[in-house]
């Protein structure tokens, strides 16, 4: 039998999966058929918050456990790896050290001077960090849908579910407020308030066309927190929106039991593309332009 | 043609999932230019000019990025929709 294996070509193989694909697909139709609509599964109970301690404004729910544990994961990764510094890199080192370049150069130094880069580099760093782990830990399945529990051995364990806290809206609008607010302080205390203000204007503006241009300038200012907000937002919860429907939403939702095997391809590519691109893609944009913000306030442009 | 769309749309009973549809539609089609163009004008660069490769890279990202987050403007405008009627 492995010999046979052995034996067969790439292609081959490729042939056997699709038959395998679409011969399950046929059998699970001829089985279980064509079903009803179901009107009872609700796709944003998915995404729920439930409140798991009763303590006003501190309460603890699912996304306050993530951002917790992505805090942990920054604060506790980079001091475990530093307290372990080898001459002779292993290969977490290599991969941190990576990382660490990523952040140095292209992040901050790539878009700031260097005088600059010295002061902003650990909150940028902190920055792309703390969104990376959240991002990276969302698409790990954990126990935290309490709603749906499930029996081992007598303990009710609540089910295992994909969330990020980067997926709801609060929390990257709350870091974009952080990255608005210290744009535009930086910008004033270096330049003084009017100096600030004529630096939104592009040069080479005079005259009545600036009655149009400065109103623009202001509002695409304050855009920058919408767009840093809804675009990490929506990435993620859009990611975790369609590895839900691929991978069984849409069989529960339209009783359809043969798409859950015909899609479950899908949801396997999307969820290698979401985890190996988009995770570190978007922490990566978010802490880029947060500098490229910043660098920009100062200048005169 | 678009307000005759609609009325079909509301006609056959779409109204919820309409704006959904639309909003992720039009924005795929925007985003899909874009982000073919960039990764065209990225080849492009890199077969003129391969010694900027590294640089063209990180640049391409920070592109990819952003024409890719118009998609998703798109379709967070469909799901408001979809929420408020």
């Amino acid at each position: 039998m492995t010999d046979r294996l052995n034996k067969l070509t790439t292609k081959q193989i490729l042939w056997i999966l699709v038959g395998v694909w679409l011969g399950g697909t046929i059998i699970l139709i001829a089985a279980l058929g064509f079903g009803h609509r179901n009107n009872e599964f609700q796709i944003q109970n998915e995404f729920k918050l439930v409140n798991w301690t009763h303590w006003g404004v501190f309460s603890i729910n699912r996304a306050v456990v993530y951002l917790f544990l992505a805090a942990f994961l920054t604060v506790g990764t980079m001091l475990w790896i530093s307290r372990r510094m080898q001459m002779r890199p292993n290969r977490v080192q290599t991969a941190v050290e990576t990382l660490y370049s990523l952040m140095r150069d292209n992040i901050t130094r790539g878009n700031m001077p260097d005088s600059m880069a010295r002061t902003w580099f650990p909150f940028l760093a902190a920055l792309f960090l703390f969104l990376w782990w959240s991002n990276i830990i969302g698409y790990l399945p954990l126990p935290t849908n309490s709603e749906q529990t499930f029996n081992l051995f007598g303990a009710h364990i609540p089910s295992f579910a994909l969330y990020a806290s980067t997926a709801n809206i609060s929390v990257p609008l709350v870091l974009a407020v952080i990255v608005f607010v210290i744009f535009n302080v930086v910008g004033i205390t270096k330049q003084g308030p009017i100096g600030y203000t004529k630096s939104l204007i592009p040069s080479g503006v005079h005259g009545p066309i600036l009655l149009l241009i400065f109103p623009l300038e202001v509002v695409s200012t304050f855009t920058r927190l919408i767009s840093l907000t809804v675009r990490l937002f929506a990435n993620i919860l859009a990611g975790h929106l369609i590895i839900l429907f691929m991978a069984g939403g849409l069989a529960v939702i339209l009783g359809l039991s043969f798409l859950g095997w015909a899609l479950l391809p899908v949801a396997v590519l999307v969820y290698l593309f979401e985890l190996g691109l988009i995770a570190t893609l978007q922490a990566f944009i978010f802490a880029t332009l947060a500098a490229i913000y910043i660098a920009g306030s100062v200048t005169h442009h | 043609m678009l307000t005759h769309v609609l009325s079909l749309g509301a006609a056959s009973g779409l109204t919820k999932g309409f704006g959904i549809a639309i909003g992720g539609g039009l924005g795929a089609v925007g985003a899909g230019v874009g982000i073919g163009i960039i990764f065209g004008k990225v080849i492009e660069a890199v077969t003129r000019q391969p010694e900027m490769r590294d640089e063209i890279t990180s640049i391409q990202w920070l592109g990819f990025a952003l024409t890719e987050a118009v998609f998703f403007y798109g379709l967070v405008a469909g799901l408001l929709s979809y929420v408020l009627t």
